[in-house]
């Protein structure tokens, strides 16, 4: 069950004018018909997009918002067939063996599931088949005049499909170079063929091609892989939910690693202080790794926490999550990496954060800039990377020249310089002053002008207790470096 | 020779090919569950020198830099050849956590390294070098005012004087540093050393010489 413009069902969003949701990456993921109309598709840059229509009215993914809202929408499913699993906020897998014919047929059951669904509007789309990726290929098939697709037999079905469903571009485009066009046309060549020229990618992009989907390939623990937290007082904000989601999420895929085990699919179970127990599966074609599935973790605690017909009440005493579809697909770790080191390391990390705030850990990658504070982007330990704003290859007219300070002040700091003729001859270093014994310099820095940014000289001034970089604006002297 | 470390899988303090005594170029590297401690004023080079200690270790795992000003920079870790994923800032000033948190960072971290701020007991600094040596965990030790209690360091590092190659007055630019440090401790036999080290800005920090000479102290 998909509801393709879900991102875009949220309050205050226009349907009389050109919408569409763009994920992190700025790429278009969702938009209603007037911006279909104007000629923009899902896949689309932004930039692209709003080069074909000006007025398009853009808003940013909120996958834990969008959870929110959907939590509803599995609830009332729920009512109707149970165990249902997300994929994503907007797509959920139903099991219907037992309901359909519970129901009397597919249609029949399709039919009551859709009149439930009625009191959330939205253009809604089902798409039946044996197996989870058949399903998943027959709804993208559907539109809105007709939103229902039945696959009768996953293999025919699929083998018409293009080559291109198995989901990774370049694989897809050495097949078509090889003249395989068709999911058929892959499923026919030999098993060990592919598997000796493709390696994993390619016997899994078989095992789709034939119809066996993305099942896992199913590995046995000796011991419970499952991992559980119980809180006194019980969690009842999202600031805490969410750390508590990483955290937990990091030591399953930690204990299953050493094994080379990922899940497919995790059941995420909720015990609120009255007793209340909530339980949700989340399914992924992918193994989870430790941040997906904390972000799932995250958005569901997020729905359950902000929910209000469905919420937990009391907040969260203790939460389980339960690995399930183990494959063989765990994270391989570095040559010199042992698991054991990784997971204490991850964990002494988390603890750090519990003790000194998340935000008090960190971790850094180098981008473009003219001043040392400039060249660093910061972001929280255990997020997901962050990409570089600035260019790093870029030219920066001013930049200072390596070495790098070693300290730098998160704000320049008024620094006491005696100047005669522009030139530094004393610095004063706590209550002394320091004969400057060269210098160099300066490296001029042209602020924005149009936002009112003045211009500022840089200069490496070096004493006998060490060197140090200095920023002249306005007359002041501030300091902005220490070679240490 | 003079060999050039390649992203810190080599000891950071690579012996010149003039060397004094060239059996005391292992002095500066750091075994696992010893502790270093550095003294001196900010802009004498001792947190590169400190972090040159740990860099060997970075290949395998993160570094915890205890950042207790707010003031760390990366960098300068990078150009050491530390990994930028491998290299984590923990900020906190707050005495009551500074020993908690460095706790925790030496029973799961590869290697920390600590600045530490006024104030801590020497009773709390013995405790951290007791684990630091049960844990196998090489820890530097940076008091931003005053000493470290007798005993807890195996390698002391004491800036004595710093210059700088590259400036003129008004011309150039910074290149290569040479810093003069008093080298004393176990892992020194005992004796206390004059070591100068020439740091270019790259990873290639190394030990350009081992003085012997007691000259009078130039660095305050």
């Amino acid at each position: 069950m998909w509801y393709p413009t879900w991102a875009l069902k949220r309050p205050g969003v226009s349907h009389d004018a050109p919408c569409q949701a763009v994920d992190d990456k700025n790429t278009v993921i969702a938009l209603n018909t007037l911006a279909a109309a104007t000629g923009i598709s899902v896949g689309m840059q932004r930039r692209a997009a709003e080069a074909l229509c000006p007025t398009v009215v853009t808003i940013k993914r909120d996958e834990a918002a969008d959870m929110s809202r959907f939590e509803s929408v599995v609830e009332l499913i729920e009512s109707i067939v149970p165990r249902v699993e997300i994929a994503d906020p907007g797509l959920a897998f139903v099991p219907v063996t037992g309901a359909v014919s519970y129901y009397g047929g597919e249609h029949a059951l399709v039919e009551r599931i859709d009149k439930e669904l009625n009191v959330f509007g939205g253009d809604r789309r089902f798409g039946m088949a044996a197996g989870p990726f058949a399903a998943w290929q027959a709804v993208r098939t559907t539109s809105e005049e007709s939103p229902l697709y039945i696959v009768e037999d996953d293999a025919a079905f699929l083998e018409r499909l293009d080559i291109s469903a198995i989901g990774s571009d370049d694989l897809a485009a050495t097949f078509r170079w090889l003249g395989i066009t068709t999911l058929g046309a892959l499923a026919e060549l030999p098993y060990d063929a592919v598997i000796s020229r493709f390696g994993r990618q390619g016997m899994d992009a078989h095992r789709i091609a034939r119809g066996i989907g993305d099942d896992a390939r199913p590995r046995d623990m000796s011991s419970d892989p499952a991992v559980e937290a119980v809180f006194d007082p019980p969690i009842d904000n999202f600031e805490q939910a969410s750390f508590i989601a990483r955290n937990l999420s990091q030591r399953l895929i930690g204990q299953l690693a050493p094994h080379g085990m990922a899940p497919h699919r995790v059941v995420v179970t909720a015990v609120a202080a009255d007793g209340t127990e909530r339980v949700r599966t989340w399914r992924s074609a992918d193994p989870f790794d430790d941040h997906t599935l904390a972000d799932r973790v995250r958005w569901q605690l997020r729905a359950w926490i902000d929910g209000v017909s469905v919420g937990i009440r009391g907040g969260i005493s203790s939460l389980r999550l339960e690995p399930d579809d183990l494959s063989g697909s765990g994270r391989q770790l570095a040559l010199e990496e042992d698991a054991k080191a990784v997971e204490e390391t991850q964990r002494a990390f988390m603890e750090v954060q519990a003790i000194a705030g998340g935000d008090n850990v960190l971790v850094s990658v180098p981008q473009g800039g003219r001043d040392p504070g400039q060249q660093v982007l910061w972001s929280r330990w255990g997020e997901d990377p962050v990409t570089a704003a600035r260019d790093i290859d870029a030219p920066w007219p001013g930049k200072i020249p390596s070495p790098a300070p070693m300290l730098v002040p998160p704000d320049p700091v008024p620094f006491t310089v005696s100047w005669v003729d522009g030139t530094p001859e004393h610095v004063r270093l706590r209550s002394r002053w320091v004969p400057v014994l060269s210098w160099a310099g300066p490296w001029r820095h042209f602020g924005r002008w149009w936002d009112g940014e003045g211009s500022a000289d840089r200069y490496q001034i070096v004493t006998s207790a060490g060197a140090y970089l200095c920023e002249v604006r306005d007359g002041n002297t501030y300091l902005i470096g220490v070679y240490d | 020779m003079v060999a050039q470390l390649e992203r810190s899988h080599h000891p950071p303090f690579v012996d010149s090919g003039d060397p004094i005594e060239t059996a005391s170029d292992k002095a500066f590297s750091l075994a696992p569950g010893q502790i270093a401690g550095l003294s001196g004023l900010p802009g004498s080079g001792l947190t590169r020198v400190g972090l040159s200690l740990l860099v060997p270790y970075t290949s395998r795992g993160p570094l915890a830099y205890l950042d207790v000003r707010g003031w760390a920079s990366p960098l300068a870790a990078w150009e050491l050849g530390i990994d930028p994923e491998h290299f984590v800032v923990v900020r906190t000033g707050d005495l009551v956590i500074w020993s908690r948190v460095v706790a925790v960072l030496l029973d799961g971290v590869r290697a920390v390294y600590a600045e530490v701020p006024m104030g801590i007991k020497d009773a709390a600094l013995r405790t951290l070098a007791a684990k630091a040596r049960t844990r196998r965990t090489p820890l530097v030790l940076r008091p931003l005012d005053g000493k470290l209690p007798n005993g807890v360091v195996n390698l002391h590092l004491e800036a004595r004087e710093v210059t700088w190659e590259g400036t003129e007055q008004g011309h150039g630019q910074l290149m290569r540093r040479r810093t003069l440090l008093d080298a004393s401790g176990k892992t020194m036999r005992g004796m206390e050393r004059i070591v100068e080290v020439e740091d270019d800005g790259t990873n290639n920090m190394r030990v350009v010489s081992h003085l012997g000479a007691q000259a009078s102290r130039g660095f305050a």
